[in-house]
Formats: C-alpha cells, structure tokens, sequence
C-alpha cells in the first residue's frame, strides 16, 4: 500500500483513449502491476494501462496523473470515493457518473464533464466544454447531487436537467445554460448565452454578468437572496475562490419562471453591490 | 481551601444530562442578530417551568458564521429529545423566522443525532417555500415580507449537561452581586456553557419539593435564605448576609468544568466570605463537580487570615 497512485504519461497521446478503468476508488485494492494491467481501449484494440502510463503506487484512493490527457476520456468514471487530481488537461466525460470523492483537473476539462453525477466533488480549474454537470442524452434527468466548480468558462446545456446539485461557473456559459432544470443551483459569474434556464422547473440560475432574461419569466423584486449569499460564502471557503464582496453581499433581480412550466424556478441576476 | 481568604467549601455541585442544540442566527448586522438571540433565549431560565434552558454562548465574527454575516451562538438545553425538538421549532418559529433579515444554522454540524426543525417550519411559507442544498446540508427559503429567511433543516443534538453551580456567600447584597458579576463576566463566551439565568445570576436558588405545598415541584432554599436564619436549618454562617447563584449548562462536562474555575476564581473577591454548590447527595444526577479539585491548579491555600 502506498499514500498515492502516480500516473506518468509516457509520451504525448497520439490517438484518442478510453481511459475509465481510471477510477480511485477501483484503486483501493489493486496493486502497482494490476493498476498497470487494466484495459484501456484505442477505437477497437485493447490495450492496457501500462502501455501509456507508467505506474507508481498502488492500493490507495489517491491519484495523480501527470501528462496531457485531453484525448484520455471516461476518466474517473463511476468515481465513488478517493480524490483524483490531473496535472493539466482532460478529455471528454471526465467524472461521468461520478458519486462521491473529489476530482480536481488542474487545467481544462472536454464536454460532457460531470454528466450525471450524484455525488461528490468535481473542480476544473480552466475551461470545460459542452454539457457539464448535464445529463445523458435522452435521460429525463442531468445531475443529481454533488458539486461542480469550473474556474473558467463552460459551452453549451451547462447543468441541463439538473435535479439536485450545485454548479459553479468563474466565466461564462453558453447557450441553453440550465435547460430544464427540474431543480438545484446554477451559479455563472460571466454572461450566459441565449435561451437561458429554458423550461426551468423549480431551479436557480444566478448570473452576475449578464443575462437576457427569457420573456417567459416574471420580474418579482430586487433583493439580496441569504441563499445565494450562503452559497457563494460556502464556494468561496471550500475552493478558494475569489469573489468580490459585491457579488456576496449584492442585490439580484428576480425573475418567476419558466412559464412554460411550473413557474417555480428563479432566474437570479446581479444588478449592483 | 481558601483562595484569596475566600472559604471554598469541601463540596461538589450536582449536574444532570440534558439534550442540547447549538443554533446560529445572523443578521445583516450584529444589532439584529442579537435581537434574535434575545427573544429566541427569553423565558429559557429552568426547565422546571420554562421547558427549557438557553442562552447566548457568544457573539460570532462573520469569519465564523456560514453566510459570512455577525452572528450569535445561542445553545438551547431540554430534559429529552423530543422535547429539544419542539422548543427548536417554537422558538425558532416564534423569534428568528420574525426577525428582519436573519438566517439560522446548526451549531453542531458533527452531531449524528440530528432533529428536523426547518423541515417542520417550511410549511410557513405555503407552499411558495423552496429548499437549497449547500455542501451536504439542506436549507429552507421560506419567503417572508422582507425577503425570505433561510432555515437549515437539521440541528445536531448533543448529549449535554445541565444544572452545573456555584453558589457565593458574601457579607451583602452589593459585594455578593458585584462577585457574580464578575463570575459572569469571567465566563461570558466561553465556548461551550451557557449561564440560563436573568444576568447570568440566579437569586432564588430552590430546593425539590416544598415544605408545605403539595405539588409543587420547586420552593425556596430556605436553608440559604438570610431572612430565615432563626427560622430554618439554616446553612449560612453568621458573616453571610446575601446569597447568589450561578447555574451553568454546558455540552459536555470539561466546558463546566472550565467554566466553574474561571467564574469561582473571579467571585473571590473582598466581602466574600465563602463559595459552596447545590447537590442532592449524589441522587440527582450522575455528573459531580467537586469545587476543591476544579479549583486546584488555582488555589493558595492556606489558613484564614
């Protein structure tokens, strides 16, 4: 047993991965030649771990990969426990699943990061692309606990079809941010694109940096919501993020909607300090 | 044992379990978090009569309070669990949800026994509440006329101690009050304690049962009653013209413990002739302090000049 499993890139990857057999909690009993030995799949041929990775450690729920994994995807697949960092870029349905431990990417993360995720933490420190926090296609709900933290800016469907879950954006969204949302908490710091929290149900969509706010929504007042306070505090102690005074402490606008469905969802904006 | 010529008699006072909660309440601003706190600990003295015992713990920066807003520390004592559990939804209900611009929290978030009260005082909202999850706790926005007022759902129960005393015998009144005062300013916010009584200080310590009346459940202390001296199997030496009481309620027993040493050794002061505590023989309650050995890393000890 050691304190952590290391996963050294051998060479820069020349072909895309699938790399879900990297998951720490799956680490927990395997040792340095069995971590070495799990499939990994390059379009139809089976290779191993070991083949790109050169191993360190075993027996631990505590991982690092260090290397440019951006054409690595499926890591942290089905993560349920542990804590996993990667030391620069990764790829598409980074923490797919994911159900309780914490997963740091250190640069930017591809689309579908956090898809229907349950649990746990997920902190991307660059970018992340489509779909973050999201659902599978087809299925009638996104995220369903947990935390995602993005410290840049996400694509498109951010959040779509959450149902529990707190998602936080340091940049901005794209389009159709928090579609759908049944329930749960999205947080954008920059602007969002069109069609934002379009058939929202009972969810918040918080934006401090500009929003144009669906003619299906209500205007209800101007005040400061304890709730986006308290989230915000928590966010900032538990990811050292920076946020200024005047977002915490700031008046938001309130907007009832969707219309187009129960109405009982929030779109929050900031207006001043 | 004496310290500062002060008589610590050879006794201990007598403490009992209790279940307690810790809530926090803040506001927009140290003023309405205290007036919270102060409505939210009104009539909170005894459980003999009020259900209930709490109190202010201590004042809280915004550094420590989850929303980053002034904040109080109130802990809140009851006989049993359900009992904690309907005061936390009366009092809360009654005096923080009416308050402007407060939220309130669970002081206790490692506690496994955990009761529901703002999944109870949700419902004031009417159906228009809604429920946040932030970390791993849940919130309720119950929307009032200001705004809304944020509730966590669950507060911790602890498993705590009530009834810890000292008692200060002093030559009169305005020594004696003058050395509870400075017992209550010695422990003012410290972690953990609360003092239930109106300053701190309670006046009219009491006996189980009564002499005369049938029923009733508490009466006088006759026996450390000044005016009763001829009258009663007094307990008071002649020197001792006023008697105060200092009750403490803690979560667990090093609080009182902590407490009693810092608040006995602040009551030693001129005009105080002694310092004794309130037990029942060990029958009351399985939680004993013994004044001497709480009190001896303080202690000089030494004969009565």
């Amino acid at each position: 047993m050691s304190d952590r499993v290391t996963l050294t890139l051998r060479a820069p990857l020349q072909e895309s991965i699938e790399a879900d057999a990297i998951v720490p909690s799956a680490f927990a009993t395997l040792g340095e030649a069995e971590i070495g030995a799990l499939p990994v799949w390059a379009g139809r041929a089976r290779r191993v771990l070991g083949d790109y990775f050169q191993v360190s450690g075993g027996r631990s729920t505590t991982v690092r990969i260090v290397g440019d994994v951006r054409r690595a995807h499926g890591i942290a697949t089905g993560m349920a426990a542990g804590d996993l960092v990667v030391d620069g870029d990764a790829g598409a349905r980074f923490a797919f699943e994911m159900s309780g431990g914490r997963a740091d990417v250190l640069g930017s993360a591809g689309d579908d990061a956090g898809v229907a995720m349950s649990g746990g933490s997920l902190h991307v420190r660059g970018d992340a692309g489509d779909r973050v926090g999201a659902g599978l296609a087809g299925a009638s709900r996104g995220m369903t606990g947990g935390e995602i933290v993005v410290g840049g800016s996400v694509g498109a469907h951010a959040g779509a079809r959450m149902r529990r879950g707190l998602l936080f954006v340091g940049g901005n969204a794209g389009e159709l941010a928090a579609r759908a949302i049944i329930a749960g908490t999205v947080i954008v710091i920059g602007r969002v694109g069109p069609e934002p929290a379009f058939a929202n149900k009972r969810g918040s969509l918080i934006v401090a940096g500009g929003v144009d706010v669906p003619a299906t929504y209500r205007h209800a007042c101007d005040y400061e919501p304890p709730h986006v306070r308290l989230a915000l505090t928590y966010l900032a102690r538990r990811y050292d993020i920076s946020l200024g005074a005047g977002l915490v402490d700031g008046t938001y606008r309130r907007y009832c909607g969707d219309a187009s469905t129960v109405a009982r969802g929030e779109i929050l904006e900031w207006i001043r300090e | 044992m004496y310290v500062n010529s002060v008589f610590i008699d050879d006794t201990f006072a007598e403490a009992f379990p209790m279940r307690a909660a810790r809530i926090v309440v803040t506001a927009v601003n140290a003023r309405w978090a205290r007036e919270a706190a102060l409505k939210l600990t009104g009539f909170a003295t005894s459980v003999i009569a009020c259900k209930c015992e709490a109190a202010i713990e201590r004042e809280l920066e915004s550094h420590e309070t989850p929303d980053a807003r002034p904040g109080i520390s109130v802990l809140l004592f009851a006989m049993d669990t359900e009992g904690l559990g309907k005061r936390l939804v009366e009092r809360i209900g009654q005096t923080v949800i009416t308050c402007p611009t407060t939220s309130c929290f669970d002081g206790l978030p490692g506690a496994e026994q955990r009761l529901t009260p703002g999944k109870l005082l949700r419902v004031f909202g009417d159906g228009f509440q809604g429920s946040k999850v932030v970390g791993n706790d849940r919130f309720w926005r119950v929307p009032v006329m200001d705004g809304e007022c944020l509730l966590q759902e669950s507060f911790g129960v602890a498993k705590g101690v009530g009834g810890g005393n000292f008692i200060i015998l002093g030559a009169d009144s305005r020594s004696t009050l003058a050395a509870a005062e400075a017992s209550v300013a010695a422990i003012a916010n410290m972690e953990g304690v609360i003092l239930p009584f109106p300053g701190g200080i309670a006046r009219s310590g009491s006996k189980v049962g009564s002499r005369r009346y049938k029923g009733l459940a508490a009466s006088t202390n006759d026996a450390f009653c000044p005016t009763l001296r001829p009258l009663t199997a007094s307990s008071l030496p002649d020197d001792v013209d006023s008697v105060l009481e200092i009750v403490l309620d803690g979560l667990d027993e090093e609080s009182i413990r902590r407490a009693m040493r810092a608040g006995i050794a602040a009551a030693c002061l001129p005009g105080i002739r002694a310092i004794t505590a309130g037990n029942y023989g060990g029958k009351l309650g399985p939680h004993h302090f013994p004044l001497r050995s709480i009190l001896d890393e303080k202690a000089e000890a030494g004969a009565r000049p």
